[in-house]
C-alpha cells in the first residue's frame, strides 16, 4: 500500500468519525422544553427506598415517596404532609392517632393507613438498617380504618414525629409480593434490599419515566400530587416544571463545565470556591451561599492520658485558631463552629456555648493554654512562656503524674479526599507544638481512619466531619452517650459522663419540643465545655443556578437543592 | 510438541494462575484497612445497623470461611452481589462492559491499524524526512500525558468551539424523546465517541507505530529480503508479503495484550469524559470497599490477559512457520 493510499484511508476514517457526526450535530441538538436539567456527580445506586441510603439515590427517590410530616422551608417547623393535622398523643397510654389526608398514588389508587402500617411493619420485621432505630420503640402499629393509624409506643420517644413519622411510605399493593418473596428467601433482608425497583410508585410531586444507566434519569410531574396549589411558607406549591432530567457527570470539573456551557441548569452539589469568581461574573447564574447542616471537628480518645484530662482538651481548644482556618483554608467560604449543632439549625442551636480563644492573638492563646495546663499540674523542661512573659519554644511537656506527654498523631483524611481537613490537621499540629505538645498530623485513607477510630479504637486525635446531621438533634445524645462507646458505636472517643447520659436519655424521652429544647441547650453547653469534640468549622454550601431559565429557588439550610425548590421553581420565560 | 498438547498445558496453567490471582485479590482486599460497613459515616447508622450490614455482606464470618464461600460460589458460577448497589456483580459488569468495549477496543483496533500501516511505511523509507517527522510525531503521541490532552480537547472542541458534547455517551434530551430514531441515536453515540476516541487513538497510535517501525527495520536486514529482491519482486511485494508479515510478530503481542487490557477501560479517560464504563466503576468499587465488584472486575481483566497470552502464542505459530510447539 502506498502512502497516498494510506492517507486516503486515514482521511476516510477521519471523515467517518469526525466530520459526519459533526455535520449532523446541528440537526440532532434537541430542544429544552420546561424540564429542569440537574447535574449530579454520581448516579443513584437504586430506586429501592429501603436501600437508597446514598446521597444520589435519595435525591431522586425522595421525589416519589412521601411521608406523614415534613418540615416547613426556612423555619423547619414540623407540618403535616400526608397526615391531616398533628398526631393526637395520649401520654397515659403512649398512644398516638394519626389521620391521613385523602391522597392518591400515581396510579390513582388511594394512599391509605394500610400503606403506612405496611411500611412500618416491613422496616420492623426486616430490621432495615438506618430506619429500624426510628421504629424500634413502636410496640404496635394498627390501621383503625383506611385513614387513621394508631401507634403504640413502648415509652415516650422524642424522635417519634421528627423521625418515625417522617419515614417514607411505600404502596402496600406494589410491595406485598416483594416482601412475601423476601420472607421465603434464605437471606430475607438481602432479598428486600436487592429488589430492583424499575418503576417506583409515586405519591410525590414527580413520577418516574426512564433511567438510562450511566447517563440520565427523567421524572415528570405527577398529576395526582396532592399538594399542588397548597400554600406553604408563603408560596404556592407546584411543581411548575414539566419534569426533571438528572444527568450524571462523575466529576465536579465536568459538571461545572456543563453548567457553564448550558447543558444543565443546576449542579446538585456544593461547588468549590475556586469556581465562584467565574460563575459570579456570568449574568445567567445566581450564586447561592448557604449554611451547611454539618460540622467538622477534632475529637480525642478520652480513654488515654492526657486526652482524658479536661484541662488538656480545653488547652488544645484555646490553641486552635478556627478563624484562621476559615480565612486561610476555607478562603472565607465557611464559618467557625463553637457548637455541634450548626447555627443554621436555628431552633435547636444554642448560641451561648463557650467560644474558646475567639478573637485571641497567637501569643494570647499560648499564654492561656499555658495557664490552664500549669494550673492542672503540667510541667515543662522549658515552658512556652519565659520569665519575661515572652513566648518561646517549649520543650519537655510533662503530665501531672510526671510522665512526658507522649507523641500524638492527628488523623486526618488525605488532601485528595478533603484538602480542608488535611490542611487543618497540619495547622493544629503546629499550634500544639507551640506549647510543647508533640503532635504530628497524619493524613490517612478514610478506610484506615474509620478502622482505627470505630473498630480498633486505637488512636489519639482525629479530624472528621458530619455532613448530613438532620434537623432533629437526637445525634447530640448518641455522639456522647456512654452506651455508644462500643464496637461501631457513635461515641468512638470513649467519652463517659453520668450526668450527660441522664440528661441525654431524658431528652430522648421528652416529646414536648420546648422542654426538649431546654435539655438540648444544656447538653450543648456542657459538651462544648467538656470538649471531647472540638467543633472547628463548617464550609458553606456554594451553588450556582441558571436564573435566566428558572426562578423561585428556595434558599435554605444545606443550599437551594431541596425538595421545596423543586416545588417552587418556575420557568423564567 | 503438538499444538493441541501445548494449548492443553497452557490452559491448565491459566486455570492455576487464575485461582492464585483470585486468592491474592481476596486477601489484598480484606487486609486493606476499613470494611464497607464501618466506613459508613451516618449519624442514623446505629452499631446494630452496622452489625446487620456486616452480616448481610458476610463479613461477620472468619476470613477463611469467607474465602471458602467465595471459592464455592465462584466454582458454582455465582459471583456475588455488589455491597454498594446490592445487585449481582455480573449484572453491573454486563451494563458497563459493552460501553468500555465500544470505546477502548475500537480505539485499540484503530490505533493498531494506523500504527502498523505507518510503522511499515516509515521503516521502508528509513532516514527520509517522512521517517524523521512521523517518528517524532509517534514519540510525542506515545509520551503525551493523557489527562492533559483529554482536558485540552474537551476545553477546545467541546466547550470553546462547541463542536462535540462535553461528556457522556449519549445526549439525554435526545434519548428521552420518543420520536428519536435509531440512526440518530447511533450518530449521537458516535458524536460522543469522537473526543475520547481521538485521545485514546493519539495515545496508542505512537506506541504501535514505533514497535512496528523498529521490528520492520530488523526484518529488512534479513537475508530473505535480499533474496526476494534478487528474485525480482516489486518493492510493494517485498514490503507487504515478506517484510511486514514477519515484522508483525512483536506488534501482535502488543495488540493482543492491549486488546485484553482494553476491557479494563481507563479510569482517567472514563472520568474526564464521564464515560459509563468499567474503568470508572473499578475505581469507585475499590474506593468504596465494594469487594465483590472490584474482585470480579479484576478477575475479568486477569482472565482476559491470560487468554490473550495464549491466543498470541498460538497466533505466533500461525504467523511464523518456524515456531513449533
Amino acid at each position: 500500500m502506498g502512502i497516498g493510499q494510506m492517507c486516503r484511508r486515514f482521511y476516510r476514517l477521519c471523515f467517518i468519525f469526525i466530520l459526519v457526526p459533526l455535520f449532523l450535530w446541528v440537526a440532532i441538538t434537541p430542544s429544552h422544553g420546561a424540564d429542569i436539567k440537574i447535574g449530579m456527580k454520581n448516579e443513584p445506586k437504586t430506586l429501592n427506598p429501603f436501600k437508597a441510603s446514598d446521597t444520589w439515590s435519595r435525591k431522586v427517590v425522595t421525589r416519589f415517596y412521601g411521608h406523614l410530616y415534613t418540615r416547613e422551608p426556612k423555619t423547619h417547623k414540623i407540618i403535616p404532609w400526608l397526615a391531616d393535622g398533628y398526631p393526637e398523643y395520649d401520654e397515659a397510654t403512649n398512644t398516638a392517632i394519626v389521620r391521613l389526608k385523602r391522597t392518591k398514588w400515581e396510579d390513582g389508587s388511594p394512599l391509605t393507613a394500610h400503606d403506612v402500617v405496611f411500611t412500618g411493619s416491613v422496616i420492623r420485621e426486616f430490621k432495615v438498617p438506618r430506619y429500624f432505630y426510628c421504629w424500634r420503640c413502636i410496640k404496635e402499629i394498627e390501621a383503625l380504618d383506611d385513614y387513621r393509624i394508631k401507634f403504640v409506643l413502648e415509652r415516650p420517644m422524642a424522635i417519634f414525629v421528627p423521625r418515625t413519622l417522617m419515614n417514607f411510605i411505600v404502596q402496600k399493593k406494589k410491595w406485598e409480593p416483594v416482601v412475601a418473596a423476601a420472607r421465603k428467601a434464605e437471606k430475607p433482608l438481602q432479598h428486600l434490599l436487592a429488589h430492583d425497583v424499575t418503576q417506583p410508585m409515586s405519591c410525590g410531586a414527580f413520577r418516574f419515566v426512564k433511567w438510562a444507566r450511566g447517563a440520565y434519569i427523567r421524572i415528570e410531574r405527577n398529576e395526582n400530587f396532592f399538594a399542588t396549589g397548597m400554600e406553604i411558607g408563603g408560596k404556592k406549591v407546584g411543581p411548575y416544571v414539566d419534569g426533571i432530567l438528572f444527568k450524571f457527570y462523575g466529576s465536579d470539573d465536568s459538571a461545572i463545565l456543563a453548567l457553564k456551557k448550558g447543558d444543565i441548569d443546576y449542579y446538585w452539589s456544593s461547588i468549590q470556591a475556586g469556581y465562584l469568581k467565574d460563575l459570579e461574573g456570568d449574568r445567567r447564574f445566581k450564586v447561592f451561599k448557604s449554611d451547611k447542616n454539618g460540622v467538622h471537628y477534632l475529637a480525642f480518645n478520652v480513654r488515654k492520658s492526657p486526652f482524658s484530662d479536661k484541662a488538656f482538651r480545653q488547652a488544645v481548644a484555646y490553641l486552635i485558631d478556627k478563624d484562621f482556618i476559615v480565612v486561610r483554608v476555607l478562603q472565607n467560604e465557611g464559618q467557625r463552629m463553637d457548637n455541634i449543632i450548626p447555627p443554621g439549625n436555628t431552633f435547636w442551636h444554642n448560641p451561648d456555648t463557650p467560644k474558646f480563644g475567639k478573637g485571641m492573638e497567637r501569643k494570647e492563646r499560648i499564654k492561656k493554654a499555658y495557664e490552664i495546663l500549669k494550673a492542672a499540674g503540667y510541667t515543662w523542661e522549658k515552658p512556652p512562656i519565659n520569665a519575661k512573659c515572652k513566648v518561646v519554644r517549649a520543650e519537655g511537656l510533662k503530665m501531672p503524674d510526671g510522665r512526658e506527654v507522649p507523641p500524638l498523631d492527628i488523623l486526618t483524611p488525605p488532601a485528595d479526599y478533603d484538602p480542608h481537613r488535611a490542611m487543618a490537621g497540619m495547622l493544629v499540629q503546629q499550634w500544639l507544638r507551640g506549647v510543647g505538645i508533640p503532635a504530628s498530623s497524619k493524613p490517612s485513607s478514610f478506610g484506615s481512619i474509620t478502622q482505627q477510630v470505630k473498630v480498633k479504637r486505637k488512636f489519639d486525635v482525629f479530624i472528621l466531619g458530619w455532613g448530613r446531621l438532620g434537623i432533629d438533634p437526637d445525634y447530640l445524645r448518641t455522639f456522647f452517650h456512654s452506651r455508644e462507646d462500643r464496637l461501631y458505636g457513635r461515641n468512638p472517643m470513649g467519652y463517659h459522663n453520668g450526668w450527660y447520659d441522664k440528661i441525654a436519655d431524658e431528652s430522648a424521652a421528652t416529646m414536648d419540643e420546648t422542654k426538649r429544647r431546654d435539655l438540648i441547650f444544656k447538653m450543648q453547653k456542657f459538651i462544648i465545655e467538656e470538649a471531647p469534640y472540638i467543633p472547628l468549622y463548617v464550609p458553606y454550601v456554594l451553588e450556582a443556578c441558571r436564573v435566566d431559565r428558572f426562578t423561585g429557588w428556595n434558599e435554605d439550610l444545606d443550599g437551594v437543592g431541596n425538595g421545596w425548590s423543586l416545588f417552587f421553581i418556575k420557568p423564567a420565560r | 510438541m503438538h499444538l493441541g498438547k501445548f494449548i492443553l498445558i497452557r490452559a491448565t496453567q491459566i486455570v492455576v494462575s487464575f485461582f492464585i490471582i483470585l486468592t491474592l485479590l481476596f486477601v489484598l482486599f480484606r487486609v486493606a484497612p476499613g470494611d464497607p460497613a464501618s466506613m459508613v459515616i451516618d449519624p442514623q447508622m446505629t452499631p446494630e445497623d452496622v452489625e446487620v450490614t456486616r452480616a448481610l455482606f458476610g463479613l461477620d464470618k472468619p476470613l477463611y470461611q469467607q474465602y471458602l464461600i467465595c471459592l464455592k460460589n465462584f466454582v458454582k458460577g455465582e459471583f456475588g452481589s455488589s455491597f454498594y448497589y446490592g445487585k449481582p456483580v455480573i449484572e453491573i459488569i454486563g451494563e458497563k462492559l459493552p460501553n468500555t468495549i465500544l470505546l477502548f477496543t475500537t480505539s485499540i483496533i484503530l490505533s493498531a491499524l494506523a500504527g502498523i500501516s505507518w510503522g511499515k511505511v516509515i521503516a521502508w523509507r528509513r532516514g527520509s524526512l517522512l521517517d524523521s517527522s512521523v517518528t517524532v510525531v509517534g514519540l510525542v503521541s506515545h509520551t503525551l500525558f493523557l489527562p492533559w490532552i483529554a482536558l485540552l480537547l474537551v476545553w477546545v472542541f467541546a466547550y470553546w468551539m462547541n463542536w462535540f458534547p462535553l461528556t457522556g455517551m449519549i445526549t439525554p434530551e435526545l434519548w428521552v424523546d420518543p420520536d428519536t430514531g435509531t440512526v440518530r441515536k447511533v450518530l449521537d453515540v458516535l458524536h460522543h465517541m469522537v473526543l475520547p476516541l481521538s485521545v485514546l487513538f493519539t495515545i496508542h497510535f505512537g506506541g504501535f507505530m514505533l514497535i512496528m517501525r523498529s521490528s520492520m527495520m530488523e526484518t529488512l536486514k534479513e537475508d530473505y529480503i535480499v533474496t526476494a529482491r534478487a528474485k525480482g519482486l516489486t518493492e510493494r511485494q517485498i514490503r507487504e508479503r515478506h517484510a511486514a508479515k514477519n515484522a508483525a510478530l512483536p506488534v501482535v503481542t502488543s495488540v493482543g495484550l492491549s486488546l485484553a487490557f482494553s476491557i479494563n477501560g481507563g479510569a482517567i479517560t472514563e472520568t474526564i469524559f464521564s464515560w459509563p464504563g468499567i474503568g470508572r466503576e473499578l475505581v469507585f468499587s475499590v474506593s468504596n470497599s465494594d469487594y465483590p465488584l472490584a474482585q470480579i472486575a479484576f478477575l475479568l481483566i486477569a482472565a482476559l490477559v491470560l487468554v490473550a497470552n495464549l491466543v498470541v502464542d498460538v497466533l505466533y505459530a500461525y504467523l511464523d512457520p518456524r515456531i513449533k510447539y
